[in-house]
């Protein structure tokens, strides 16, 4: 059986700059997308109607009563029911993400595997 | 050992001193029950709605069920190894035993993250209702939601550092109100007493699958937060009195509530509100079930209801802070994180360092972003999650077979649960990518760097061989 | 100045309250006691504890 592995002790500086990079990246994955716009899926509204109408907007009579106990009018309403997702996508997008998750549980999974047969052969011995 | 008694505050017998200060074994099945649905209802009461807006009412109602299929596999597999591994952690703990050690750090920032996330959303969610109700009793100028927002993550983190108790047994009293807000707002709004003002047909006419089946794809995304959390009750595994049938039982019969809760949610909303409407939940429905209420013209209900929200939006955070900081406390304990964040308080028991360390974290998301980007975060580390689960059980049946560990429960049909949520979650990546790639590349790209960071730098803190705790037999194949 | 704005007031001077109970508890507790001893939680020693406290109790009932 080989030298159990005797972890070095942190001291406080070290732990302080470990969190602060862990909270650095943290924020950075979150607020990264949204200064570069690129998040949120922007529902839009893709043939406006002027002057509408309930039976414009697609709606009807039992519908349109409750836009109004909601206190909507054809106008205030128009963008809430006429917006829409674009849910088409390039092929490539998909084909990335699809990478880039495969990536990472290979990663994961790999790193793991070999830390773990350390774990199991110093706990019950070669 | 004489004069030594575990339960005794300054005598306990271990660790230096004579005192070994660890979480107190306070908890019931109740409160296991009290801490998964407390923190997942909120779902019910804002957010779910999203789904609607992603594909249509129908869309959002077989979202809900493949995502209740989703949950009840989460919460089968998740019983059967927690049974076992009764740990401050969750899953966290599970995978360190059962996967490995990059695996577990991962598994313990989705906790993290998902947390964290969502008691931000919630304490936005708190704040619009504060200015909804300020508007309603006649406040002319616009309400500042900061004071308010803040004063929620400061009340909720007072009451965790101050013991795990009271903490649950609030939550226990608060989402049982909840609860039963829903279930009379269905009674009464359906016919079921006095008449009823449901109007499916009429509303749906014209707009069953208003984006055809692959909305009814994307509407998964969402769909997952309907019920977003339950996992969560492993977090309270050292602090029951006996994890092996507390937990099991509050996990399952917490899923079962959150089955009932959402069909009847998504039953009333749907049938009251037009969909463009309820899907929309920036500009129309924030608060769906609040809305359906306004509609049905009762002053009883539009109170009820507002109080529901609120406190199903408090349950959640107050929960969420609970699990945070134990996955928090778990991590730092084994140096994952810096060994700083395991501090048990001497008096209160509990991990007090980390429910102050989250904090500020969780004001900078609550304050700095938008809700559904930080719903989406928290989706997202919460599907990262259970997409760890169905390998956590398979690798876990395979190391120790059944016959080699005595299990608290057991659960049915294996491996086919595991091979549905496998399933499910795929489907749910795709979901998330229609509309939300962006976010889904940054948060992934963000795990494989802190990854390496782990790998290649935090992990030369750890302990190897002591990190392994539980009393298990050397697993097959090593 | 109506209700709201008092309830403003109140909910900003209230957070700082709990946030200053904690900071000051915090600091207290970290000068008071030992950082070995704060730190002392084990995981997996309370499982061995909690039946040994099981097995006292079946013994002295």
């Amino acid at each position: 059986m080989r030298a159990h592995y005797r972890p070095p002790q942190q001291g406080k500086i070290s732990q302080l700059i470990d969190v602060i990079v862990l909270v650095v990246l943290t924020i950075g994955a979150l607020f990264v997308p949204l200064w570069l716009n690129m998040a949120g899926a922007a529902k839009s509204v893709a043939q406006p109607i002027e002057n509408p109408t309930w039976e414009a907007l697609g709606q009807t009579p039992a519908q349109a009563a409750k836009y109004e106990a909601l206190g909507h009018t054809p106008q205030t309403a128009h963008d809430l029911i006429l917006a829409r997702f674009d849910y088409s996508f390039p092929v490539g997008a998909l084909v990335t993400m699809i990478a880039v998750i495969l990536l990472y549980y290979f990663l994961l999974l790999r790193f793991s595997e070999a830390e773990y047969r350390d774990v199991i052969a110093e706990k019950f011995g070669e | 050992m004489a004069d030594v008694d575990i339960t005794s505050q300054t005598m306990d017998g271990m660790g230096p001193h004579g005192t070994r200060v660890g979480l107190l074994r306070v908890l019931g099945p109740a409160h296991v029950w009290a801490l998964g649905v407390g923190i997942v209802l909120v779902g019910e009461y804002m957010g779910w709605n999203f789904a609607v807006g992603k594909g249509g009412a129908y869309a959002a109602l077989i979202a809900c069920w493949f995502a209740g299929l989703l949950y009840t596999c989460v919460a089968m597999i998740d019983s059967e190894v927690t049974s076992t591994v009764a740990s401050a952690g969750g899953q966290y703990t599970q995978a360190k035993h059962i996967i490995g050690p990059l695996m577990a750090f991962n598994v313990g920032l989705y906790l993290v993250f998902a947390y964290t996330m969502l008691e931000a959303a919630n304490a936005i969610t708190a704040g619009y209702l504060f200015s909804v109700v300020a508007s309603m009793t006649g406040h002319a100028a616009e309400l500042d939601q900061r004071p308010f927002i803040i004063l929620v993550i400061m009340f909720l983190a007072w009451l965790n550092y101050r013991g795990v108790l009271a903490t649950l047994t609030f939550n226990l009293v608060i989402t049982a109100i909840a609860f039963g807000a829903i279930i009379i707002l269905f009674l009464s709004t359906s016919g079921i007493l006095g008449g009823g003002i449901m109007d499916h047909a009429a509303l749906f006419e014209g707009h069953e699958l208003p984006y055809g089946w692959i909305g009814v794809l994307a509407a998964m995304h969402f769909g997952l937060w309907y019920y977003l959390g339950i996992e969560g009750t492993t977090q309270a595994a050292e602090e029951v009195r006996s994890p092996a049938r507390a937990l099991p039982f509050g996990t399952l019969a917490g899923i079962m509530t959150l089955l009932i809760a959402a069909t009847l949610t998504w039953y009333v909303c749907s049938g009251i509100l037009p969909w463009e409407y309820l899907g929309d939940g920036v500009d129309g429905a924030v608060a769906p079930l609040f809305d359906a209420a306004r509609l049905s013209g009762s002053t009883g209900l539009v109170w009820l209801l507002g109080f529901g929200t609120l406190f199903a939006t408090l349950a959640s955070a107050n929960g969420c802070i609970n699990d945070a900081s134990r996955a928090c406390f778990a991590m730092g304990r084994d140096k994952y994180l810096p060994g700083w964040f395991g501090a048990v308080h001497p008096r209160h028991r509990t991990p007090y360092r980390a429910i102050i360390f989250l904090v500020p974290i969780a004001l900078i998301f609550a304050l700095g972003a938008p809700l559904d980007q930080v719903i989406t975060f928290s989706i997202l580390s919460g599907l990262l999650g259970y997409t760890f689960m169905p390998l956590n059980i398979i690798l876990f049946r395979r190391k120790w077979p059944l016959e080699t560990i005595k299990r608290g429960y057991e659960h049915p049909f294996h491996p086919i649960p595991a091979i549905t949520l496998l399933t499910l979650c795929g489907i749910t990546f795709f979901a998330v990518f229609l509309g939300y790639g962006t976010q889904l590349v940054a948060m992934i790209g963000f795990y494989i760097v802190v990854s390496l960071w782990f790998h290649f730098w935090r992990y030369r803190f750890v302990n190897r061989g002591a990190q392994f705790t539980m009393p298990w037999p050397k697993p097959r194949g090593y | 100045m109506d209700l709201w704005n008092w309830l403003e007031y109140g909910a900003w001077g209230l957070s700082a309250l709990l946030a200053l109970y904690m900071l000051v508890d915090w600091l207290r507790t970290d000068s008071t006691y030992p950082e070995d001893v704060l730190t002392s939680s084990r995981e997996g020693e309370i499982e061995a504890l909690a039946e040994q406290h099981k097995a006292r109790e079946a013994h002295h009932g």
